[in-house]
């Protein structure tokens, strides 16, 4: 069994479901959780687990062989596609779209960048250099 | 897919629906929807060819059986089952009008129905689930689920939501339901729809939906977006407004709110839309 991402549907966003899941297996697909060559769960399964359309189901594993996360072989399903090398260059992309949500939102509280890069690098220090990250 | 052409529809002199026009695509699910009486169900009942239109036409281009209604499952809450029938007797019953090759008793394998049990004696949800069964049985290309589903428990709910999905997966069914409860199937819509006078006033994909419907709370009243619905606070007041652009934003004083399915619909129906 792959491991499946930890998809959680908000019904009041008004970020389409299809969307939410999409970035749900990005995520999985950039931090390493799926590998390549994983299979994805088939469209009836993933719609069975969340209990959506599984039109929808389509739509996401279509979107995602489109921007080239996954690829599919006829009959079989969706496969991881992503190679260590694809993952760099998307991580990066997907690291400045974060930072893009999260500058914005600091600059309108009324930080400067040297505030807001100090509060980044007390966060690592306190929160995530003591359980052994880098 | 379903083509409706220029209905007209009446009871008597109460006027239902004049020169209505609707296309379903195969294989989607579209919720209908609208307060009491706008003729939800009578919309279904012609689908269904339980009532015939005045004047029109309602096409199925897709099913090449000389009786459509053969590939049409329609359930609803007057349940049109045979109150003295042995569950087995109804099951044959239907087997025989329907040329049903077998029963799907994979719904009611989770209840408590017995095959020998008469119908008068299962409960109201017991009923919709046994109807539901004989429907999906027949291997319906369109279904069309009246108001039915609230008598079912949650855990049926559950295995009926499966079931669907499941039918969903394997052949492109397409669906029409009416003011379901919105929170267990709310993921599964692809269209909403919405009937005032007789006419289609609302009728949007469900992503388009949630972008175009929001609740701005403030204190003073947004200009130049149509406001549904309204509800006054000591000092400021929600405002649930349609149809929403984004490029609203810029000069909009307040907080803006997205909305789930069943909040849009009370919105819509609790306003402007009634």
């Amino acid at each position: 069994m792959n491991p499946l991402p930890n998809i959680i549907i908000n019904p009041k966003s008004a970020v389409p479901v299809y969307e939410q899941i999409k970035s749900s297996i990005r995520f999985a697909i950039l931090s390493g959780k799926l590998k390549k060559d994983d299979k994805l769960m088939s469209l009836r399964d993933l719609s069975l687990k969340l209990k959506i359309n599984p039109n929808t189901t389509l739509k996401v594993y279509y979107q995602l062989e489109v921007e080239g996360y996954v690829y599919s072989r006829p009959g079989s399903g969706y496969y991881v596609k992503t190679s260590s090398k694809g993952i760099l260059n998307k991580r990066q992309i997907a690291i400045e779209k974060l930072t893009e949500d999260y500058l914005s939102k600091a600059v309108q509280l009324g930080n400067s960048l040297d505030d807001i890069i100090k509060v980044i690098k007390q966060t690592h220090e306190e929160k995530f250099k003591l359980k052994g990250g880098e | 897919m379903i083509e409706i052409n220029n209905l007209s529809f009446n009871y008597g002199r109460l006027k239902v629906f004049d020169g209505f026009n609707l296309q379903i695509p195969k294989g989607q699910v579209c919720l209908i929807t609208g307060i009491n009486g706008v003729g939800k169900s009578t919309l279904l009942r012609l689908v269904a060819r339980v009532l015939n239109p005045l004047s029109g036409e309602i096409r199925f281009p897709q099913i090449t059986s000389p009786d459509p209604r053969s590939k049409i499952g329609f359930i609803s809450d007057t349940l049109s089952l045979y109150q003295n029938l042995k569950v087995s007797q109804a099951i044959d019953f239907h087997k025989s009008v329907y040329k049903i090759q077998k029963f799907d008793d994979s719904l009611i394998s989770h209840t408590k129905i017995k095959k020998n049990q008469r119908i008068k004696e299962l409960s109201n949800g017991q009923k919709t689930i046994f109807h539901l069964s004989l429907i999906l049985s027949a291997q319906p290309d369109i279904f069309l689920i009246d108001e039915v589903i609230h008598s079912i428990d949650a855990y049926l709910r559950k295995v009926f939501l499966e079931k669907l999905i499941d039918l969903l997966t394997e052949k492109k069914l397409t669906v029409i339901m009416v003011n379901l409860n919105f929170y267990d199937i709310e993921n599964m819509i692809d269209r909403v729809i919405l009937l005032k006078d007789g006419k289609t006033a609302v009728d949007e994909k469900i992503d388009d939906l949630k972008t175009k419907v929001k609740k701005i709370t403030s204190s003073t009243q947004p200009k130049n977006i149509p406001i549904l619905t309204e509800i006054h606070y000591s000092d400021h007041a929600d405002y649930y407004v349609y149809p929403y652009e984004t490029n609203d934003n810029d000069d909009m004083e307040g907080e803006i709110i997205d909305l789930d399915l069943t909040e849009i619909i009370t919105a819509f129906i609790g306003g402007e839309y009634a």
